[in-house]
Parts: C-alpha cells; structure tokens; sequence
C-alpha cells in the first residue's frame, strides 16, 4: 500500500511543477546583471572591492610599468607580459605596460591584488571569444577600452518559481 | 610462457563463466576512473578500481609557488567547492605564519563553506540521478545550483574556481545587499529541497532499487577509515565541524545528521540532510556577522614561514579534507600534502561492489561521493 | 562571420538553381511519372457516372465546380486513402510527430526548462522538421561484421510491424483500413512480434551493447506479454466479441473502465513496458549500456526506429481508449453543417454558386474522431508523465513485477469480469444494457 501511495504522491509532485515558472536564462537574447563594475582592489586598505572578474581594465595615466602583475602571474598562469608601448609619461619612463595573454590567464584576479598603483583592475567584461588566438592577446591599448556589457536580466523569485526576469 | 613480462603486469587465465568489464573512463556510467569488473552472470566477482587518468602533480607544483599565489593553483582539484579545499591550506598556513583573522573574515567564510557544500552536493546529486535513469533529478539540481552559483559570483567575483580565501581572511568584502539577496534565495532553495522529497526520496522504485544495497557496517566503516557522509551514514557521529571546529562554527547552532542503515539509500540521504542544515548555518551566520569590520589582515610582502609544519582539516562535501604544510624558511612552502576523503573512501568500491548484482553498480558506486579529479590530485 | 563560406554572387546563385530545376525537371520525367503510372496501374480506379476516372479525366473534371466534391468524395472511400492517410498511417505518423514534440515540451516545463525554443518562431514548433532533416543528411554506418540484411531490414520491419498494428484500430464508425472480426486477437499476433525484431537487430549488430540491451528488451517484452493478454479477457468475457469496432458500440452507456478498473491499471502498465518507456527502459538504458539495441543504428535508420516507436505509442494509446475509454463516444459537439449552403449554395457579392456533393465529411463522424483523438490525447500526455517521475527499474525487480504481481491481478481481474457476467448484472440479458 505504502507502494501505491508513494507512486501517486511522486506523479502529483510532477504534475505540480506543470505550474511553476521555466527557469532557464535565455542568453543570448538575455544576459545576466552584475553589481558593480568589476573586480578592484584597493591597496592601502589591503582589501578588495567584490565585483566580477572578467577582462582587465588598464589605466594608463596610473601605470608606472613596475612589472608587479607580471611578477605575481609568473607563478601562476604566466599570462601577463610587459611590451614597450609608444608615449612616455612622467609616471612611466621606462614605457613599458602589461599585455595581458587571455588564452592563458585564469581570471583569479591576483594581478589586481599586487597593483600598488590603483592601475589595473578587472571588468565585467566576459564575452572575450575570438577566432585565433593571436586576437586574445589583449595590447595595453586594446586593455585601456572600457567594455560596454549588456546587462538585462536577474533571478527574480515570486510564489510561483523563480525566473530570470 | 618464458618471455618475462614488464613489471606490474601479470598473467590472468580466461575463465569461461567470468567476463571482464571495463566499466572505463569513456562510459556513460562513471566518472573520470576506471573500475575493472569481473562478473559472473549478474553478479560482480570482484572489482578493481583504477584512477589516476586525472592526476596532474598538484601537491609537487605546489612546491614552485609561494604561498599567495598557490591559492588559484590549490583550489583545481575541485572546482565547484574551492573554497572547501583552500580552507584547510589557509587555516595551516595562518598557523605557520602566525596570522589572526578578523571576525566578520571568518563569518564570511563560514558562509561561502557552506555555499560550496550545497553547490557541490547538487552536482553529485544530479549524476546520481541520471545514473538511475532519473532525468527530472538530473534537471533539478542543475536548475537550484543556479540560485546558490548566482551568489558565490556576486561574492567572489567567478562562478567556480573562487579563489576567494587568502591566508589572513577572504579577499573582498561582500557586495552591497548581498544580504538580503543570499536570505532571499537561500530560502527559496530550501523550499525546492523539501520537493525533492516526494519525487526522489520517496519514490518507491528509487527506494527498491537502492535500499539494502552495498550495506556498510558501522565496525567496517571505522575499520577502513572512510570518511565524511559515507561514516556518517553508516551510524559514526564524527563531524569535523563539530568535533574539532574551526573558525565560528561552535558559535553557530547545527546538528551533525547521522543515518544508521549503511545501505546505499542512506548514503544518498546523508549529504540531502547535510545540505538543509547549511541553510540553517547560512542563515544563523547571517544573523551573527558583525555588521562591518575588515575582512583580510595584510601580510608582510612575500611572508616566509620557519621551520615549522602545520595540520588542518576540514569537513568537505566528500568528508575530511587536510592539508599538511610544511616550510624551511623560504617563500614557496618545502611541501604541501593533501589529504582527501575521495580518496579514502575508494577503499570501499572494491569491498561493498563484491558479491552486489551488477544493475546496483552505478548505485552503490556513485553513492560513495568519489569525485576522481580530487582523488587523483 | 563564418571565415569558411564563399563570398556571395548572383551569377552563381542563379547558376545553382537552373541546375537544381533541370535536375528535377529530369528525374521528375524519367523516373517519377512511369512510376506513377505503374502505381495507377494496380490501385483501382473509382468509377464515376458509368466513367473510369483516370487521372487525366480527374484534372479535366476538377476545372468544373459542379464535379469537384464528388471525385474529391469518391477518393475518400478508396482503399488507398484509408491506408495512406486517415485512419491509417499518415494519422498515426502526424499524431506521433506531434507526440515527440509534446513530449520534449512537457518534460521541459516539467522540469522548470525550456526545451525546443529556438527552431521555429513559436515555441520551437519546426524542432522536428530540422531533426528529420537532420538525419536523412547523416551517413548511415553499418558495422564491418554486421548482417547485412537483417541489418537492413529492422528498421523498416519495425515501422511496418507498428503500422500493422495501426491498421486495426477503429477510428470512427466505419473508419478502419482492416475490418477483422477477430481484431483483438490480431492485435496480440501483432504484439508478439515485435519482440523478434528486437532480437533480430541487436543479434544482427554484432557488438556487445547491443546484445545485452537485445537480451534485456526480450526479457521484458515476453513476461509482460502475458499480463496484457490475460488483462484483455475480461472485456472479451463481458462482450463477447473480438471486433474491436463491436467493443467500442458495446460502450454508448457506460466505459468499460468503471467495471474493469485493475483491468485497465494492469494493460497500462504492461502499455508502458511493451513501448520500453520509463520506468521499464532497461533496454535503452543510456547510462548503463549507451542505448541499448539502438546503438548502432545511425542517421534514418535511428529516424525510422523512433518514428516507429513513436507510431507505437499513438496505437498503444488508441487501443487503450477503444477497450476502455469508450473509443469515439460521446456528446455531439461538431456543428452540423449548414443546411443552406446545400439547398441554396454560397454568396459571394453577385455570384451564387451551387455545389452539388456538400458535405465532404458527415457530422457524426467528425464528432466521432474529435472524441477519439481527445481520449487518445489524454491517454498519451499520462503515458509521457512517469517519465520525469521515475527512475528506471532493474531488471530482477522487472521480472517479478511482471510474472507475480501483474499476473494476479489481471486474474483478479477475470473473476471479477465472470462475477459480473454471471451474476447477471452485465453482458446479454443482464441488468445493465
């Protein structure tokens, strides 16, 4: 008997989420939103700001080219490497700034923690695809770019299940 | 035959009532190992498991990095609950360098533990769903691990492979109204937990199928050293967090679950009753947190530890997780040695699959919650 | 974006198609029209006032409007409409594309996700169509030590075997492509072989996947045999026909369900083990043994065996509502046809036209099939159910289900199918008409 009841309570918990809401995110006609503008870091604190750890933002008029982040990714994903670029600034007289290889970086996000200079930081930039991989090596130009993300939608939870509203 | 045969190979003769399955690494029906299974009509003769196909030398490239930037190498072998193996490292090596962490640090961290937990228990839950042919419980889970994702990603910034934990505390602050927003879907989650209930723990073909099955002892539990849900559903009361806490958690009010049969059915049960009481931790620690304080203490630049070694662990979602760190005074640590319960508790695949049908093989197989990227290191 | 296609050019484009036309110009007048002849050569031709219709006289009476409906009326009654397209196997076929789409649909919103969403502008209506178009491109790969013929052969011995089976089921009064007396009984023969096709494809696979998924499937398909046989007895006891059309019209007042209740829980579940469906999909079982007896069938030969399934599953659901649910019965809802379009013909602005042989399709067999596919709806959408319910079962838990516990009811069943007949409450001269 326990058998019976059991079957029929397992086929009415099916037919009950007939009603609940679909919950699947519909990228791409959907993306998700984010909270704040990215991964930072604030080095006289010692700690970070929250945000999402997409591509990295460079700010030039900060970069004293100091090789910190390409010191800190060598033990880790040797992603980072540091390239002579055109202008010199009184900040950076050596003009060298990073160049950052996404094919190999891993979005940990500790060449933001080692900047001292406010210089680098992450965005939330994801959608870093590309056809070959010569076009993920990201120039200190290409890096200096401030993304634009398409930001729609957010799990919104009401009695009859949750969506991606 | 005179010929001699390589080392570590052997002769075996071809019996003509025992056949020899390879239930291998390209197999729907397991992981990323291989179990060589000798059966004998339905029933499994004997069972041999082989990993190692996803070993990478984690614990010897440890050696060549110091101690910040082994968190992102650290945290590889499981990526969905990275913040339960870097836990233990973090903990031994705020040990050897003799670091305080602050308060709200360590509630922050009670909580992204137990978020990984729930996460990870989701995607062992799923894969034991579709190995029993139940495709609504391969959905499911996969669907409610979203809410839970959703929130380490406004926390730490990626979905999986957080490295969110430093040695000194964690490395941001929570987002602005994380708060509300983690009470909000924790709670909707554990409304979709109680509907697991009546279509899977329940379910009269699931219970027939699994319960009775591969039956573990409490003796032979304790004998082979497993480890995590697989003692605790065997009647051992040993929870890690209870029995030697860490960080906050004897401030915080929770129950260790404990299940006495031993069958498979308590096995898949163990980490479900395991998942609801970390809601009821998230949301006692969310009450608890201080309001505001600093998350991360800051560590001298390039920190070396003396000649000293240190010994964590952790309760994980597979069981005990230690890590074993051992310095000479220099900025990369002289070894790193885990310790898993994935690992520990393979012990049990060849002993529980002897003399079981072999229908009942992905069932008592997966129940032991073996992830083999863990376990190979 | 793609960096592979060609750069677009119209000459090309327009070179491409005038080869297209002309090769279908001259297929079409080598191949298709003697073979359309040789076609009319065999289907017999109706004959209208004294005339034979051939297709020539049918194009040239079809431009008068007065001649229209009765050759369109006369093409209905043929043989080869019912064969072709309703009741027989251009309904199934429409009902089991509809089923597979439904399906994926349901199980989708079952399980809190989309499903098809994006083939099609609706809800992934077309889904199917670009999964049909899909594997008649795929290459079909037969493995070196495979038998051949039989190899062959399985796929379309299964669509034919599921098509048999649809043949005898009743659609309407009058409706059916084969009028047995002994309709039940031919429906068991029918049964009974689709356990050798089974065996005979995995056997003819030659691999190990496929054998134990063949052994598997004959297991269960012969010890749930029985069960629905012996389930069946009981409406038979208490009518006492076996024309599946005689059953139906024994059921104006009452469905046989209300008095045959486990008759028709135990014919449901064997329903569900004989079309290998969750829970009883041992022999498919995709975690175990990839995918059982069909693991190496690929691209229309998979095609055929799914579309046969499929089939299956619409003649399994009709035949549960022809033996239980009363078949086409029930309230007239059709509108009847207008009365004065017949006697007074259509107005459109100045010109009235009268057109002699209205209406196409009487009302009360319209009605008829709208019951039918409403009942058979209903029946298919509780077959889809257990599946995002329930895991699969195993195999010895299988067998004892089948050999003890359906056996005793659908025994249960008869006693109390022979209570009833002999207590005179139902059957010939009894109580209840």
């Amino acid at each position: 008997m326990s058998t019976v009841a059991g079957i029929i309570r397992a086929l009415n918990s099916g037919v009950k989420h007939l009603a609940v809401k679909r919950f699947t995110l519909r990228y791409p006609e959907q993306k998700l939103k984010f909270v704040g503008d990215g991964f930072q870091f604030d080095p006289q604190t010692g700690v970070g700001i929250a945000g999402q750890k997409g591509r990295h933002i460079l700010f030039h008029d900060k970069c004293t080219g100091c090789q910190l982040c390409a010191i800190a990714c060598e033990g880790i994903a040797e992603a980072i490497a540091m390239v002579k670029v055109n202008n010199t600034w009184k900040h950076n007289k050596k003009a060298i700034m990073p160049q950052i290889d996404y094919g190999k970086c891993v979005f940990c996000g500790l060449c933001v923690d080692a900047c001292p200079f406010y210089a680098l930081y992450m965005t939330n930039d994801y959608e870093l695809s590309s056809f070959t991989k010569e076009a993920l090596i990201y120039t200190p130009s290409q890096l200096a770019v401030k993304p634009k993300v398409a930001q729609d939608v957010e799990i919104k939870i009401d009695d009859r299940g949750a969506t991606h509203g | 035959m005179t010929t001699q045969l390589p080392p570590g190979m052997q002769l075996e003769r071809v019996d003509e009532r025992i056949m020899t399955l390879n239930v291998g690494p390209q197999h729907p029906g397991s992981g990323h190992m291989r179990l060589i299974i000798k059966v004998d009509g339905d029933y499994i003769v004997s069972c041999d498991p082989d990993p190692g196909y996803v070993h990478r030398g984690e614990e010897k490239m440890a050696e060549y990095r110091n101690y910040i930037q082994n968190i992102p190498h650290l945290e590889r072998p499981v990526i969905h609950d990275s913040c339960n193996i870097l836990y233990p490292y973090c903990l031994a090596v705020e040990e050897l360098l003799g670091i305080e962490v602050p308060e709200r640090a360590k509630y922050i961290r009670v909580i992204a533990s137990e978020l990984n937990r729930c996460v990870y228990t989701l995607y062992w839950l799923s894969i034991y769903g579709i190995f029993l042919g139940h495709s609504t419980m391969f959905m499911w889970p996969m669907g409610d691990r979203e809410l839970l994702i959703d929130l380490l990603e406004a926390l730490s910034g990626a979905r999986v492979t957080h490295a969110y934990f430093v040695p000194g505390g964690v490395r941001n602050d929570t987002p602005s109204n994380f708060e509300e927003r983690c009470l909000r879907q924790v709670n909707y989650f554990e409304k979709r937990l109680k509907e697991y209930e009546d279509i899977f723990y329940q379910n009269p073909v699931l219970k027939q199928r699994t319960e009775g099955t591969g039956i573990l002892s409490r003796m032979d539990a304790i004998r082979l050293g497993t480890t995590g849900s697989v003692l605790r559903s065997a009647g051992v009361d040993f929870d890690i967090r209870k029995k030697e806490p860490y960080d906050v958690y004897e401030n915080l009010d929770f129950q260790s679950q404990v299940l006495k049969e031993g069958d498979s059915y308590a096995r898949s049960r163990v980490p479900y009753l395991d998942m609801l009481e970390s809601c009821r931790i998230i949301k006692d620690a969310l009450k608890k947190m201080p309001k505001s304080g600093s998350v991360r203490t800051k560590l001298k630049p390039n920190p070396k530890g003396g000649n000293d070694e240190a010994y964590r662990r952790v309760e994980s979602g597979r069981g005990a997780l230690g890590m074993y760190v051992v310095s000479d005074n220099k900025i990369e640590p002289y070894r790193v040695k885990i310790s898993v319960g994935s690992f520990r508790n393979m012990i049990c695949m060849p002993y529980l699959l002897k003399g079981e049908k072999l229908g009942n093989m992905p069932a008592v197989y997966w129940s032991l919650n073996y992830w083999p990227v863990e376990a190979d290191r | 974006m793609s960096t592979i296609a060609p750069k677009f050019r119209l000459s090309r484009f327009v070179a491409s198609l005038m080869n297209l036309i002309l090769w279908i110009l001259v297929l079409f007048t080598l191949i298709g029209l003697p073979l359309v002849f040789i076609v009319l050569f065999y289907i017999e031709l109706p004959e209208i006032n004294g005339e034979l219709l051939t297709p020539y006289l049918a194009l040239t009476w079809i431009a008068d409007p007065s001649r229209t409906l009765p050759i369109i009326k006369s093409l209905l009654q043929t043989d080869f409409f019912r064969i072709a397209a309703f009741p027989g196997f251009g309904f199934a076929a429409l009902l089991a594309a509809a089923t597979i789409y439904i399906e994926r649909k349901f199980l989708a919103k079952m399980q809190l996700r989309v499903g098809p969403l994006y083939c099609g502008k609706v809800e992934g209506i077309l889904q199917l169509m670009s999964d049909g178009l899909k594997l008649i491109s795929k290459e079909i790969i037969i493995p070196a030590k495979a038998d051949k013929p039989i190899f062959w052969a399985a796929p379309l011995l299964f669509v034919g075997t599921a098509a048999a089976l649809v043949s005898l089921i009743p659609v309407a009064p009058g409706w059916v492509v084969a009028d047995v007396d002994v309709g039940l009984l031919a429906v068991f023969a029918v049964i009974g072989f689709f356990p050798i096709i089974t065996v005979l494809s995995s056997w003819a696979s030659n691999s190990k996947f496929p054998f134990i998924g063949g052994i598997r499937a004959l297991h269960q398909m012969i010890s749930f045999e029985i069960p629905l046989i012996l389930s069946l007895l009981g409406i038979v006891i208490l009518t006492g026909t076996l024309n599946l059309t005689e059953i139906v019209e024994s059921q104006q007042h009452y469905w046989w369900i209300i008095f045959m209740p486990i008759g028709a829980i135990v014919f449901f579940i064997t329903l569900l083990a004989e079309l290998e469906r969750i829970p009883f999909d041992l022999p498919e079982a995709e975690s175990e043994i990839v995918a059982g007896w069909l693991t190496e069938f690929s691209g229309m030969m998979y095609g055929l065996v799914q579309l046969g399934s499929y089939v299956k599953l619409y003649a399994f659901a009709a035949l549960f509502t022809i033996l239980f649910l009363g078949g086409w019965s029930g309230p007239m809802v059709w509108p009847p046809f207008p009365q004065e379009i017949i006697t007074e013909g259509i107005t459109m602005g100045p010109i009235t036209m009268k057109i002699p042989g209205l209406p196409l399709l009487d009302q009360e067999m319209l009605n008829a099939t709208l019951w039918f596919v409403i009942k058979t709806v209903g029946v298919i959408m509780v077959i889809l159910l257990p599946r995002g319910v329930f895991p699969r079962i195993r195999i010895d838990l299988l067998l004892h289900t089948g050999w003890y516990k359906l056996i005793g009811l659908a025994f249960v069943n008869i006693f109390i199918a022979l209570a009833l007949l002999y207590a005179g409450v139902l059957g010939p001269g009894g109580l209840i008409q």
